[in-house]
């Protein structure tokens, strides 16, 4: 039983010690519970869950006498698609579907008339531009969704004008299939992104950015509180090193290993898992480099800040949260509100999944402004890391 | 044993570091109080003091890594705030807590520093075989500093602020938590390296290496208690030298009243004696004569050498009793 007492006493050692050294660092405490409390609470309050529909372009051939009014099709489409415009011209269309103006393009049957008197269906094409499965899939979904309204809309109309398919001046009855009349219409799907990956293929550029960057910011996170903890930022302060020097020389170092990591992931995720690289290495190179430059910068930040290990590490993981949640890595960027929307564009691996998968999947980053703002938020955490560096070494007090 | 003196600097040499008047506050606390200093180039100035008395911060201030509240300082002619990096090349700081890199060997630690003060990959190398064979680490140059032990790790700190040549070290209480045998060690380099015509400011909680440096200055709770060099000091402090006296029997300090040379006599025990004066070698054999007329036998009279924990707590004792005699002047 006395035994069990000291054995409790000296349990109890640790509880207050470990409680007592936590307490004592409020910063620790506030990285620990308010950062992903609030992470949580901005994804509470900023996902809408709504899907983004489609921006869809609808196609009506000149010859047809279809209407050509856009309330008309955003009458009988659904929620999945956004009708944007009507036009005539199918090469425009297309233009605008490859260049992602418009993410669908409904291209209207050109002999609709002709095609139910021969008691045919008619074919009413349907093509999209995406790289995303999950998109491609609601694609799907949205056109089975189109054709069936559209099926029922000529029936409706058959139905009041006396089931009567065949022309007044048609000198006899014509015979319509049962089927032609269940379905009157019927879709040819066609997607026209250069590639259309699995799963593993779609998310593996999104998995290579997160990697990239949290391996960037776990690797320099912790360099600087180490030093600025022990002596070793005292002997910086008296040697004739500069802080831009301290900086470069972490910065080049830390990017030489990051980005041989990188090389090796890049080649399991394309030699061993086969993901394209339909761009070349020159746009995938550069996003690479970017998103070190960028993702170093909020690592070394990180240790500029952070009172101890454990806070540094904290925050670390709490970038990765939010990288987690608000990147794209698992939901669209565009399903959030669009004030949430400035941290994730504020988070360097935001830009990098879009640009790797557009430069790996797509062949071409069309999206270059997310190029320059990587390399903005990279040049912004150098020049603050070096004000807070230069204020550190400055003075000891 | 008391160490082999040191050659003094030449009378003609350059004061190399002066601070005039210089306090620090943090806050409501006076780190240091209104001292004034200066150094000679090519000599070593111990600052010693118990923990807390402002050593490290006064090291810190003539760095440049921190500045003064009040006052002014200058090393090499420079203020430490504005230093240019030449001069910054010619100076070296041990700081007290742990500087090295544990992952890294010793002799990739002594030449991380020397490529931080600038010397080219290709004197590096000479100096730093250099630099560990002076400090005696020259086997363990392919060792991780983690797996060196603290007495190592600090000679290996040592070799770190010497690597580059600098003409000025600043080294924070190299001896701290060291065993006597290592602390007289780092203390042979460090003489080795004053010998070569280095300016070293040292700092020590231990007292008694006080007798290593050329000059001391003693500072308690910020102020300067004391400045000079060891010997002068224990001097002035005792008001001259010292003979310790044993009779074979019971003795009081009138006996030696009006024995030439005696300026103050000591009671430590009914037959012991403690008698200060000028010139021990005179007075000694007229109070063996003076005590044999009496019919008292001196049975040992030897010089008494104070140490300098003894020579430090009576310089506090008197700096506090002065102030208590201040502070009871303004109250009264």
């Amino acid at each position: 039983m006395r035994a069990l007492g000291k054995s409790f006493v000296r349990i109890s050692s640790f509880i207050f010690k470990e409680i007592r050294e936590i307490v004592r660092r409020p910063g620790v405490i506030l990285s620990l519970v308010l950062g992903p409390f609030l992470i949580m609470a901005l994804f509470g309050l900023g996902y809408t869950g709504a899907r983004t529909p489609f921006d869809t372009l609808v196609v009506v051939p000149p010859q047809t006498d279809l209407p050509t009014d856009v309330e008309y099709y955003r009458d009988i489409s659904d929620a999945q698609l956004n009708i944007v415009g009507v036009t005539e011209n199918l090469d425009e269309g297309r233009a605008k579907l490859a260049s992602q103006e418009v993410g669908l393009l409904i291209v209207a049957p050109t002999n609709a008339q002709e095609q139910l008197r021969k008691g045919e269906q008619s074919v009413v094409t349907v093509e999209w531009n995406t790289v995303d499965p999950v998109r491609e899939s609601l694609a799907q979904f949205a056109t089975s969704t189109l054709v069936a309204e559209i099926n029922a809309e000529i029936i409706r109309q058959a139905a009041e004008r006396g089931i009567t398919l065949a022309n007044e001046d048609a000198p006899e009855p014509i015979t319509v299939p049962p089927e032609t009349i269940a379905k009157p219409t019927r879709a040819e799907t066609a997607n026209i992104a250069p590639t259309a990956p699995t799963v593993i293929g779609f998310f593996g550029p999104a998995v290579f950015a997160l990697v990239l960057q949290h391996l960037a910011i776990t690797l320099t996170a912790m360099s600087m509180v180490r030093e600025r903890l022990s002596g070793t930022m005292d002997v910086y302060r008296v040697a004739p090193v500069s802080s831009m020097e301290l900086l470069v020389g972490k910065y080049i170092a830390y990017a030489v290993f990051s980005l041989v990591i990188s090389a090796i992931v890049a080649a399991l995720l394309i030699g061993v898992l086969g993901i394209p690289l339909l761009g070349g290495w020159v746009p995938f190179v550069a996003v690479v480099l970017l998103l070190t430059f960028a993702s170093l910068g909020l690592g070394l930040l990180i240790s500029l800040i952070a009172d101890s290990e454990r806070q540094a590490v904290q925050l670390s993981m709490i970038v990765l949260l939010a990288s987690v949640f608000f990147s794209g890595f698992v939901l669209p960027v565009e399903e959030f509100l669009p004030a949430v929307r400035y941290i994730a564009y504020a988070l360097p691996v935001t830009h990098g999944i879009e640009t790797l998968q557009q430069a790996m999947l797509r062949g071409e980053i069309s999206d270059t402004w997310m190029l320059w703002t990587l390399g903005g938020i990279g040049a912004a955490l150098y020049l603050i890391s070096l004000v807070r560096l230069r204020r550190i070494m400055r003075r000891a007090d | 044993m008391p160490p082999e003196r040191p050659p003094s600097a030449p009378a003609d040499a350059r004061q190399i570091i002066n601070v005039d008047g210089v306090t620090r506050r943090f806050g409501t606390l006076n780190a240091i109080r209104d001292v004034t200093f200066g150094i000679n180039e090519g000599t070593i100035l111990g600052l010693i003091g118990p923990s807390g008395s402002g050593k490290t911060t006064m090291i810190r201030m003539l760095t440049g890594t921190l500045g003064p509240t009040a006052g002014r300082i200058s090393v090499m002619g420079e203020d430490p705030m504005r230093f240019s990096r030449r001069t910054r090349e010619q100076l070296a700081y041990m700081p007290q807590l742990f500087s090295l890199y544990p992952d890294l060997t010793a002799e990739e630690n002594v030449g991380f520093v020397a490529a931080l003060f600038g010397m080219s990959p290709f004197r590096r190398g000479r100096r730093i075989t250099r630099a560990l064979e002076v400090v005696d680490l020259l086997h363990a140059r392919r060792r991780l500093a983690r797996d060196l032990s603290g007495g190592m790790q600090r000679r290996l700190e040592l070799a770190c602020a010497m690597v580059h040549e600098p003409s000025m070290l600043f080294i924070d209480e190299p001896t701290a938590g060291i065993d006597p045998m290592l602390r007289q060690s780092i203390w042979d380099e460090l003489r080795a390296l004053r010998k070569s015509g280095k300016t070293l400011l040292v700092t020590t909680q231990y007292v008694g290496e006080a007798e290593y440096a050329d000059r001391v200055a003693l500072l308690a709770e910020g102020e300067l208690v004391a400045l000079d060099d060891p010997a002068a000091m224990r001097q002035s402090v005792f008001g001259g030298e010292i003979i310790e006296l044993e009779t074979d029997r019971p003795i009081t300090p009138d006996a030696l009243s009006g024995v030439e040379g005696v300026e103050r006599v000591r009671q430590l025990a009914p037959r012991r004696l403690n008698v200060v004066t000028q010139d021990a070698g005179r007075t000694t054999p007229r109070i063996v004569e003076t005590l044999s007329a009496a019919g008292i036998n001196v049975l040992d009279a030897d010089e008494y050498q104070p140490s300098f924990d003894e020579v430090f707590a009576e310089l506090v004792e008197r700096r506090r009793a002065e102030r208590r005699e201040q502070s009871g002047e303004h109250t009264s």
